[in-house]
């Protein structure tokens, strides 16, 4: 009985100390993963200014017009469309039905 | 074997127990009690970290989403000199990387301080360089810094922020209170070695970050209004211009451009007149677009009608000696005609068929005189004295747009009120107000001010200035294939040296809505001293004109079924 008691006794020191040296432990985890958090979201922010310097319409028409030789659409070049889930049945409507709903809805295509 | 001097060294045996007993319970009073709060600040500054943490400012958003201003942490450099061998070495080694002369960091590094400053916020790419040279006595902390991906556009709304993150101008400035990030003192705990072990509070550490806001703007509107604006005013040589694109029905401002820009991310070099958001600080002369202000109270006071006959006095009228011209020697005509032509002898006769006191209640009704109360800050009142302070020619004048000064911005709201049938609202640039998990704060909803004219009065007016573009002076203001309602101004600007009204310095300008049945964009453009051909209607009209058919196409508005809508509208 004493010596269970002794072996009791030792687990339960035992257990306490491997229980402090895991919160330490665990305390030295959370700390690298905050690091690791703390990097990833510098990294994301930016990121996000990077995208959001590249994808300024200042920017996207000097490449447009600069690179890729476009011009802006003149009028009658914008078309509006019916979306395809709001077009009644049945199947094609034909050229006069599409150049009447071009107008109406908020789609757009161009020609 | 005696005891006694047995029992003699047990007595100095006992004595020195006792005495090392005294000395270390002295010594522990001492430890334990008299030096206890000393010692133990001195322990908790070796094992205990303070850090002050600062939550990023908010974010600023367009009416989509697309991101205009936002905070990065990014690395500041800093030495210390104390601890340095060779200083000039040092400097010379960073010089490249900072890109600072190596004078000026050598100056710094040989200061007798055990802290400098060597670059704030400096680019991310330099503080990896840095970090790969390992220098002693150099350091890198991080500090959030405030970008303005999109450089120049919405500059004179969007304001910019100081060095330590408090809002400076424009919008940083008005919701300075919202954007900035919580400030909190958080306590770690550090092993021997230095490590932070486990933070006292863990959830307390991270500082809640600033509110976001959302703005009404739409920044392709904003880019093709800048756009317009920065080739009218390189094209016209003015000295600045304006343009306002603003939603009728809610007051949302949709686009502010102003010209010379500048870029809110480099503004140390900058002085505060190239910042100052001139749509609101600024006022001017309206001159004939003031004239639509007059034909809405006329014919709300029913003094006169579109068909009302005017004697235009042949391009000449006497009031209170002095003399009033036309451009145009005009006979008879219709009040319509009056606006159309722009006649300043018509209008004058329509201000004084009003008079002064039923004159003065339109204007303040308009919103001239008073803030219209945009959430931005630094707007002016205006300049709009009291009828007892008129003289003989006032009436005439201020029907004309002489005598009184208004902000762009009150001259497009005044215009907005009659596309919106009369009923005023009140402009603004926030839209919401969301904290750092997206939860909504504050929304702000379109907000009338007051009904200043009837609809009737509203319809005919809108037909009036119909006629402006498509028979009179704003020609150049058309938008083929749709109807735009508009005026054209062009008012000489009072010489500071001799204070009278210049002949060479004008304010050229065009204010309208468009479509016309159906109004989604009410529109003002003002170029500041355009030299050569000045009129309104040059210079002006043809910018409303460019943007609102770029403006419209965007939107996805075309002309058949803006009339569908205005069909709807009436069967309503």
């Amino acid at each position: 009985m004493k010596a269970l008691t002794i072996v009791a006794g030792v687990m339960l020191v035992f257990v306490f100390v491997w229980e402090r040296v895991d919160v330490v432990r665990l305390g030295y985890q959370i700390e690298r993963l905050k690091t690791q958090k703390v990097l990833l979201e510098r990294e994301r922010d930016q990121l996000q200014v990077k995208f959001s310097a590249l994808t300024a319409p200042e920017r996207i028409a000097k490449v447009a017009t600069e690179k890729f030789g476009l011009v802006p659409p003149l009028q009658g070049q914008v078309l509006m469309v019916r979306a395809p889930e709001e077009v009644p049945s049945p199947p094609l409507p034909s050229v006069e039905q599409v150049r009447l709903a071009r107008h109406i809805s908020g789609g757009r295509v161009g020609e | 074997m005696t005891a006694g001097p047995s029992r003699g060294r047990r007595y100095v045996m006992l004595l020195l127990l006792l005495c090392g007993f005294g000395i270390i319970l002295f010594r522990l009073v001492t430890l334990q009690v008299l030096q206890a709060a000393e010692l133990t600040a001195r322990a908790d500054r070796q094992h205990q970290k303070t850090v002050s943490f600062e939550g990023a400012r908010g974010m600023v958003s367009d009416r989509h989403g697309k991101v205009l201003a936002m905070n990065v942490e990014v690395p500041s450099v800093f030495g210390v000199p104390t601890s340095l061998e060779s200083p000039s070495t040092v400097a010379r080694t960073l010089s490249p990387v900072l890109n600072v002369r190596s004078a000026e960091l050598e100056r710094k590094l040989r200061q007798d301080k055990s802290f400098v400053w060597l670059a704030r916020k400096v680019e991310p790419e330099q503080g990896r360089r840095l970090e790969q040279l390992s220098l002693d006595g150099i350091g890198v902390v991080m500090e959030g810094r405030r970008f303005y991906p999109k450089g120049p556009l919405l500059a004179h709304v969007l304001g910019f922020s100081g060095m330590d993150g408090q809002g400076l101008e424009g919008l940083e400035r008005r919701y300075d209170s919202h954007l900035h990030g919580e400030k909190r003192v958080t306590v770690l705990q550090r092993d021997a070695l230095g490590r932070t072990v486990f933070p006292k509070g863990l959830a307390e550490q991270v500082p809640t970050p600033g509110h976001s806001l959302t703005l009404t703007v739409d920044e392709v509107i904003q880019y093709i209004a800048e756009k317009e604006l920065e080739e009218a005013v390189t094209h016209s040589r003015a000295k600045s211009g304006t343009v306002i694109v603003m939603e009728p029905r809610s007051g949302a401002i949709l686009a502010l451009a102003i010209s010379p820009r500048f870029d809110p991310n480099v503004v140390a070099a900058l002085t505060p007149d190239r910042w100052r958001n001139r749509a609101l600080t600024d006022t001017y002369e309206p001159g004939s677009t003031m004239k639509i202000v007059v034909a809405a109270a006329a014919l709300e006071e029913k003094v006169m009608t579109p068909d009302s006959l005017v004697f235009g006095e042949n391009g000449r009228m006497v009031i209170a000696n002095t003399t009033i011209h036309d451009h145009e020697k005009q006979g008879w005509m219709t009040f319509s005609e009056v606006i159309q032509k722009s006649s300043n002898i018509g209008t004058a006769k329509a201000g004084m068929a009003l008079g002064e006191q039923r004159l003065y209640r339109y204007l303040q009704a308009f919103g001239f005189g008073q803030r219209t109360e945009i959430d931005l800050p630094g707007e002016v009142s205006g300049l709009l004295k009291g009828p007892k302070d008129w003289g003989r020619r006032s009436l005439a004048s201020i029907s004309m747009g002489q005598e009184v000064g208004v902000t762009p911005l009150q001259m497009v709201a005044a215009v907005a009120t009659l596309a919106n049938g009369g009923v005023m609202m009140k402009p603004y640039v926030v839209s919401e107000v969301r904290d750092e998990k997206g939860r909504l704060l504050k929304e702000v909803l379109p907000q009338v001010k007051r009904r200043v004219v009837s609809p009737d009065t509203a319809r005919m007016m809108t037909t009036m200035l119909e006629g402006v573009v498509t028979n009179g002076t704003g020609a150049k203001g058309a938008i083929p294939g749709f109807r735009v309602a508009g005026k054209t101004g062009t008012a000489q600007k009072i010489d500071p040296r001799t204070g009278a009204y210049s002949s060479t310095q004008f304010v050229g300008s065009f204010v309208g809505f468009v479509p016309a049945e159906a109004p989604r964009l009410a529109m003002i453009v003002i170029l500041d001293e355009p030299q050569g051909e000045a009129w309104g209607g040059t210079v002006a009209a043809p910018v409303f004109s460019r943007v609102g058919e770029q403006v419209l196409n965007y939107l996805g508005v075309s002309r058949e079924d803006t009339v569908k809508i205005a069909l709807a509208m009436k069967d309503n």
